[in-house]
């Protein structure tokens, strides 16, 4: 009984910092979101493009971006970049900036593979009936490949949760980086571990509950009855 | 005469294959064509070459009175700018075996969506006419169905008013009941008699040769990419001319 009341008293004690960290951890999250997901699709049409100055610089893009650790992208831009063109950004910022920067790649290749699945037939029926080129695209290509894609954009959007303890490399205090410093100071517990795991759990758990809602919204045409 | 399609000396290549070799057609106002041939015969090829979903290499083609393409005396073919190109080919509409609906719309929206978006109609009046187009087909309650919980007959009516939504001067069907089940192709059937009543002017690639006897007013035999034969549904069925036409026939009867 005494060894519990003391674990929650030392609980509540960590707890305000790693809370803290938590609030940065969905920041860098949800800005990477709200950026990289719009980012994506001109890179993702792009790499579709028949024309060679939006095709190949899309591509080379996400090569680069994919084809390269995420953690090395945070050293270049945090040690070597941005101190290179003199801007001086706080760690945060340039975390965010790399992070918007790796995903959209990632994104950008969702995006083609899904623009890719649409038969062939659908830009055919569109052309018969006169429409545009940015009318079939915007108007039928894409609101069908939203469904086919929601389930890797999920996928991703589950990694970037976790990917984002990377940003204390650059020494941005967030929920992982609190709780080590709660292990290292409070020898012998590893409790701070275990709430920050709680958190990273509870924040995914949510995230994969809007993902199965939106899956439904976006098949509700598919269904056999009405 | 009235012409709606005139094609000229058409020759298709896709790499060495001729698919099109030298086809002439022309089709008048009102007036229902059927082609039939054996697969691989080039009769799908000339339909798409008609609204652009494939280039001709060699030919001429004109869309009510307006070229469409031409080739010049060094056999450079040209085609006009793209929006043009849309302009000219807004005068066809087409069937297509596989009925290639948008799926994420309703029925009525698939129908009303081309009209609303390329002729810039208001979206009150385009709905009206859609729903006269469901009416017409016999799809009135399923407005507001998805494409997703129609039969294929039921789908392929859909895209029939999808492609009459556009006024067309000229449909274009490229074998419309292939995908059916046999005991549902009467459905579909049934739409397009209907619309040769009316005089719309068709062209109409089939396999169903009873429907091509009763509704064409003109039945051209296409083989190896060269129409072999034309004429009457009665001069095609009883009196074929050529061997391959008769062998054709003995072999689809």
């Amino acid at each position: 009984m005494d060894s519990i009341t003391h674990l929650l008293g030392y609980v509540m004690l960590i707890l305000p910092s790693l809370l803290k960290g938590a609030l940065v951890t969905l920041e860098v999250f949800a800005l990477t979101i709200i950026f990289a997901l719009p980012l994506g699709l001109p890179f993702g049409l792009g790499s579709n493009s028949r024309f060679f100055f939006f095709k190949w610089p899309s591509k080379a893009y996400i090569w680069l971006f994919r084809g390269t650790p995420l953690i090395l992208q945070l050293f270049f831009f945090y040690y070597f970049f941005f101190p290179a063109i003199g801007l001086p950004l706080d760690s945060i910022t340039i975390a965010i900036i790399t992070f918007v920067l790796n995903y959209a790649a990632y994104f950008a290749e969702i995006y083609r593979a899904g623009i890719e699945s649409i038969d062939k037939g659908q830009y055919e029926a569109a052309k018969s009936l006169g429409l545009s080129r940015s009318q079939t695209m915007f108007g039928i290509i894409i609101p069908q490949t939203v469904k086919r894609v929601l389930p890797p954009i999920s996928n991703e959007v589950i990694t970037l949760v976790k990917d984002t303890a990377l940003v204390s490399v650059i020494g941005v205090a967030e929920l992982l980086k609190n709780a080590r410093s709660a292990v290292n100071r409070d020898v012998n517990t590893v409790a701070a571990y275990a709430v920050a795991a709680a958190i990273y759990l509870l924040f995914t758990f949510l995230l994969t509950l809007l993902s199965r809602y939106l899956e439904k919204r976006f098949s509700r045409h598919e269904a056999k009855e009405v | 005469m009235e012409f709606v399609l005139q094609m000229q000396n058409i020759t298709k290549k896709f790499g060495t294959l001729v698919a099109l070799d030298n086809v002439n057609l022309s089709v008048q106002k009102g007036e229902t064509v059927a082609i039939i041939g054996p697969s691989g015969s080039g009769k799908s090829t000339l339909l798409r070459c008609v609204n652009h979903l494939e280039r001709i290499t060699s030919g001429r083609i004109v869309i009510v009175g307006q070229e469409l393409a031409n080739t010049n005396e060094y056999g450079y073919v040209f085609y006009p700018k793209e929006a043009e190109i849309r302009r000219l080919c807004s005068n066809t509409g087409m069937v297509f075996q596989h009925f290639n609906l948008f799926p994420h719309m309703n029925c009525l929206q698939n129908i009303c969506y081309a009209p609303i978006k390329v002729k810039g109609e208001n979206p009150i009046d385009a709905n009206k006419r859609g729903l006269a187009l469901l009416e017409l087909v016999g799809l009135t309650s399923k407005a507001e169905a998805y494409p997703a919980q129609l039969s294929g007959g039921q789908k392929q009516r859909i895209a029939i008013a999808r492609g009459l939504a556009m006024d067309p001067k000229i449909m274009l069907f490229d074998e419309p009941t292939s995908a059916l089940d046999p005991e549902i192709t009467g459905e579909v059937l049934t739409v397009i008699r209907q619309l040769a009543q009316q005089k719309t002017t068709m062209l109409i690639v089939t396999h169903e040769m009873g429907f091509a006897r009763e509704v064409a007013d003109r039945v051209i035999f296409m083989d190896n990419g060269a129409i072999i034969e034309e004429g009457t549904p009665a001069e095609i069925f009883n009196t074929p001319k050529s061997e391959r036409l008769q062998s054709f026939l003995r072999a689809m009867l």
